[in-house]
């Protein structure tokens, strides 16, 4: 699913992160039986219903010229590679790759960091402080994406923005100003809107992980006479690892697949070819021009770059599975 | 200690201004909802909704068909939550409590999946929806929902059914508790705080998507809250965008999860009071 | 059933006068008797049961003809209408998932007429010629006809259409003292000049406000001076961007950029008439404008249907939404002049109309076209402002300015070229961002070149 901004709310616990600590793996009986099998039974029932065909659809036409014709009726032709080859050798899929990937690093970058500094911002207020922040997280997280693009598109707008009319305020000479013109203050609207909406997950997350700390080991420490940032840097740190590498991954994840916002903001203005991301590109590509063999082609690579990307994490993942 | 009152005064001058500037856009759609579109159009906005009324709200509901789009979503979300923590729960005690062949390829698939690009599948699965006769149904749009939030929320449920130490029923059973009473009342209460996390990740995604819904959906009746606000703006748009109209309708598309959401925070508290669940 | 019969076509007769209030009353007198006559005679009572789905793209075809519609089908056939309406953005995306599919095609599909090539040459509809001159043959817009034709053979066919001609502010170009224009040449000096005196003294005021990558109205000036967007060579199409007429088109069309209009790069067809209405005007005590005013722009282009979107703000009586005026104080039509003094050539909007190839219903779906192509029902379509299919229904567009305007811009209209990847081009936006990037191009053949090099592999299927 394209959409964004899911997870855990507040309070959750931190066994969540403890599947990537170092603390022992969760008590595993080592019975034989049947069981674990009927558990997971509906798990694979339901996901190969869903996912088998269309994902096996889209192996299988990725080797294929599949283009309306072929969607019409028409038999498509098994053409091997071709599809794969056609896109490695276009400069353009290079660019949307490489744009992709910047996107994504940076807006989980972001994302993460600013979680981190509100998660903290938390702990060091008051409870009054701290509800209002964490009310006005859950409002922003609460958005419906649609009603939250809607929004934005209208805030940034170049004639009746909010954005504008305040930056001319403060003696910009932004009147006029259309932010969505330009592939570069194009990103960074987007980026902005990304982040915005991605944020409150991450900090309430990291927050739930903080509370976790005990609050005589940081006393301690301070009696120590250690600073806030040697407080934050050797003992906050370490003990929250494990949360920030999981809402990290998770964000790129999602980061790379970002479509619903970028798709909203192209029909809201914008040069579509200049600022597509892989998402919006299989988008285009398939359902738009109607090539689905490329389409599809875009869709298998952009899954084995996902993998990629995380595959350093995904193996330590692993190995403290067994 | 009174530095530290100090600094904590400019701390909570900083977070609340964070809160304001996070919670803005909101806070926008709010406001704008009640004004007048002659008043949205001016070049100097309006920031507070005075001599704002219900209109844009009436207007909103005049359409009749947010009543029917509130069902449909409704329907679809309950019933994917539903589903999804059910499964989900019982993939994640099997991975967390009990070790077999093929578990750690399973808890692999479960990552990778959330790593598929949807936006190449939409073809496919209306294909697969108009062969099993599944288009502009509910069911139809339920599975394919639920197959989307299962693997992370496994993923996330394992770490509370983990967290669940199993000595705990067995010890209940001890007490002369058959394992299913053992389970209810003792793991159960327990794991409530993770099933309610991730039911609103599972919500949360259910309640927002768009683009399944647009390929699967394709009647009028049978369109769900996203779909009918992107059509609002839209048929909005063709004239001349009716701002406020547009933000009334984004408000109500909102509200539900802003209950769902204080719904479930008490819940989740209580859970939580209940202090069992401490690491 | 008799009664039941009596009572649809009151229903209709009832729902025609009601939406006739704003307009006249004739065409609840004329087509009421006709539809209770012909539906006694052909009611095939089998049909009862069967529904079938018509989808209309967008909100262009008001409420009234929906009712009309499916009251007429109802009681012609007595088999039920749905009308879905699909929102333009979406069209392609649902026309390419559901019309191969027999179990849930829709029977009738509205599409833009620049996307039908791309359906009708992978067979998508019905071919539709052996019913061709009952609907209306000859008479039917050739354009939109051609556009809907593989081979000679038809099948989608116009639905309705709107040339496009200029909207302006009256009051704003006589108190820039500029003379209405009558050729090309001195409507581009014309623009100018306004956006030069600027009488209001408007920040960011276009003489003449053309969207950076609005290709649909910017392309007049291409065709005025003799260019095409693509020529067929042999049986392979070929972008004609740098050809040298189209080339002298855009040189035009780059100095208007950079002299008439102030318009975002970025900015589309949608909704220009935005800057020539006047939303809040703000009054000094001397009962002056200041410069706070929506009004940006002195000239607009745009289909003729956008009349309805253009004038002082005003409250409707009977629904309380807000509406817009039209104003002959302030506003006036003109017709874009062409190098040689007639109307210029300008991109003819509109929709074509086609019937589902895999359509289980193909009789009904004939019925409905015979319904659409109907003399009531075109002259419904004229008197809500669409241009009708049909020449011999022009003259219920009425006879006012509008109207006028929009049979002269349609004499010499066009539409884009009948390649079978014309629906590729327009989707992947190409030529949006060709556009876009026309006013700060140091060298406009380079560019042009450029996207002749990305659009043609496009224009012929693969």
């Amino acid at each position: 699913m394209p959409s964004h901004a899911p997870a855990p709310p507040a309070q959750q616990p931190p066994q969540v992160e403890s599947a990537s600590t170092a603390t022992p793996p969760p008590v595993v009986k080592k019975r034989k039986s049947k069981a674990p099998i009927f558990l997971i039974a509906p798990t694979l029932i339901i996901l190969i219903a869903a996912l088998g065909y269309p994902v096996g659809w889209q192996i299988v036409t990725s080797f294929q010229k599949f283009g309306l014709k072929q969607q019409f009726g028409a038999p498509p032709e098994f053409v091997g590679f071709d599809n794969y080859t056609a896109l490695l050798t276009d400069p353009n899929f290079w660019v949307i790759l490489g744009r992709s990937l910047l996107f994504c690093l940076l807006a989980a970058g972001i994302t993460v960091l600013i979680g981190f500094l509100f998660a903290i911002l938390m702990k060091r207020v008051g409870t009054v402080a701290r509800l209002i922040l964490q009310v006005s997280m859950l409002l922003a997280w609460a958005m419906p994406v649609v009603a939250a693009m809607t929004v934005w598109v209208w805030l940034v707008d170049w004639r009746r923005g909010v954005l504008n009319w305040l930056l001319t305020r403060f003696g910009f000479d932004a009147e006029g100003h259309n932010w969505l013109a330009e592939p570069l203050t194009f990103f960074a609207i987007a980026l902005i809107i990304v982040v915005w909406m991605s944020v409150p997950f991450v900090a309430l997350s990291i927050y739930a992980g903080l509370t976790q700390i005990s609050e005589e080991v940081l006393e301690a420490a301070a009696m120590d006479g250690a600073t806030g940032i040697q407080r934050i840097r050797y003992i906050v740190m370490p003990l929250i690892a494990p949360v920030l590498s999981i809402v990290l991954l998770l964000q790129l994840i999602w980061d790379l697949r970002v479509f619903t916002q970028i798709k909203l903001l192209q029909d809201a203005g914008g040069v579509a070819n200049e600022t597509n991301l892989l998402g919006t590109y299989i988008y285009q590509m398939g359902v738009g021009s109607g090539d689905f063999g490329a389409a599809s082609a875009v869709s298998i690579l952009m899954l084995i770059i996902t993998i990629a990307i995380s595959w350093y994490y995904v193996r330590s993942l692993m190995k403290e599975e067994n | 200690m009174k530095i530290k009152s100090v600094s904590t005064g400019v701390w909570t001058v900083v977070a609340i201004a964070v809160a304001v500037v996070w919670a803005f856009p909101v806070y926008w759609m709010f406001n704008s909802s009640f004004l007048p579109n002659a008043v949205l159009q001016s070049t100097t906005p309006t920031f507070l909704p005075f001599g704002g009324s219900f209109d844009n709200f009436k207007n909103v509901f005049a359409d009749g068909k947010f009543v029917a789009a509130l069902g449909i979503s409704l329907t679809v979300t309950l019933t994917t939550v539903a589903v999804a923590l059910f499964v989900a729960f019982l993939g994640a005690l099997a991975i967390s409590r009990f070790k077999f062949k093929g578990r750690k390829s399973f808890i692999l698939a479960m990552l990778l999946i959330q790593m598929l690009p949807a936006e190449g599948m939409f073809i496919a699965q209306y294909k697969m929806m108009s062969s099993v006769g599944l288009l502009n149904n509910v069911l139809g749009l339920t599975l394919l929902y639920t197959a989307a939030v299962i693997p992370f929320t496994i993923w996330m449920l394992r770490g509370f059914v983990a967290g669940v130490p199993a000595e705990l029923e067995e010890a209940g059973m001890v007490d002369g508790l058959s394992r299913t009473q053992a389970f209810m009342r003792i793991t159960f209460p327990l794991l409530a705080p993770g099933l309610v996390a991730s039911g609103v990740y599972a919500f949360l995604q259910a309640w927002n998507e768009f683009t399944v819904a647009l390929v699967v959906m394709t009647e009028d009746q049978m369109k769900t809250l996203p779909l009918w606000l992107r059509g609002f703006v839209q048929a909005s748009a063709t004239r001349e965008t009716d701002w406020g109209l547009v933000m009334a309708a984004s408000m109500m598309v909102a509200v539900p999860v802003i209950i769902f959401f204080m719904i479930v925070q008490s819940k989740m508290s209580s859970g939580l009071v209940g202090g069992a669940v401490k690491g | 059933m008799k009664k039941y019969l009596g009572l649809a076509a009151l229903t209709t007769a009832a729902a025609l006068s009601l939406t006739a209030c704003g307009g006249s009353g004739a065409p609840a007198a004329s087509s009421a008797p006709t539809s209770t006559g012909s539906a006694s005679a052909s009611t095939p009572a089998g049909n009862a049961d069967k529904t079938l789905t018509l989808w209309l793209a967008g909100g262009d075809t008001p409420d009234a003809l929906r009712t009309y519609l499916k009251d007429t089908f109802k009681s012609k056939t007595g088999a039920t209408l749905k009308i879905e309406e699909q929102a333009w953005p979406d069209l392609v995306t649902k026309m390419t998932t559901a019309l191969p599919d027999a179990n849930n095609t829709p029977d009738v599909v509205e599409m833009g007429n620049t996307q039908s090539p791309t359906f009708t040459n992978i067979g998508a509809f019905t071919d539709l010629s052996d019913m061709f001159e009952e609907l209306g043959g000859a008479k039917l817009i050739p354009s939109f006809v051609e556009a809907g034709s593989v081979d000679g053979k038809k099948f989608t066919l116009p639905y309705y259409a709107g040339s496009r001609y200029m909207f302006q502010r009256a009051d704003v170009w006589k108190e820039a003292g500029v003379e209405t224009p009558k050729t090309l040449d001195e409507f581009n000096t014309a623009v100018k000049t306004i956006t030069e005196k600027n009488p209001r003294d408007i920040k960011n005021f276009s003489g003449f406000f053309l969207g950076g990558q609005d290709w649909r109205n910017g392309i007049s000036w291409i065709f005025a001076n003799g260019g095409e967007l693509a020529k067929k060579d042999g049986d392979q199409w070929v972008s004609t961007l740098s050809d040298p007429n189209t080339l002298k088109g855009l040189a035009q069309l780059q100095d208007l950029y950079k002299t008439a209009s102030k318009a975002p790069a970025d900015a589309k067809d949608a909704t220009p008439w935005l800057y020539i209405n006047d939303a809040d005007q703000i009054l000094d005590e001397a009962g002056k404008p200041t410069g706070k005013t929506s009004l940006a722009a002195a000239t607009i282009m745009a289909p003729g249907w956008a009349h309805f979107s253009i004038g002082d703000l005003a409250k409707d009586a009977k629904t309380g939404k807000d509406v817009r005026e039209w104003n002959d104080k302030k506003f006036s039509t003109l017709v874009l002049p062409g190098n040689d003094g007639k109307p210029a050539p300008v991109l003819a909007g509109g929709s074509n109309i086609g019937i589902s190839a895999k359509s289980q219903n193909q009789d009904l779906a004939k019925d409905l076209m015979r319904i659409i192509f109907s003399s009531e029902y075109q002259d419904l379509l004229g008197k809500n402002g669409l241009g009708p299919a049909n020449s011999d229904n022009n003259a219920s567009l009425g006879n006012d300015e509008f109207a006028k305007a929009a049979i002269a811009s349609a004499s010499n209209s066009k539409l884009t070229p009948a390649a079978p990847g014309w629906a590729a081009v327009e989707s992947s936006m190409k030529l949006e961002e060709f556009f876009g990037k026309i006013r700060d191009a140091a060298d406009l053949e380079a560019l042009a070149k450029e996207y002749d090099a990305k659009i043609t592999p496009q224009l012929n299927l693969k």
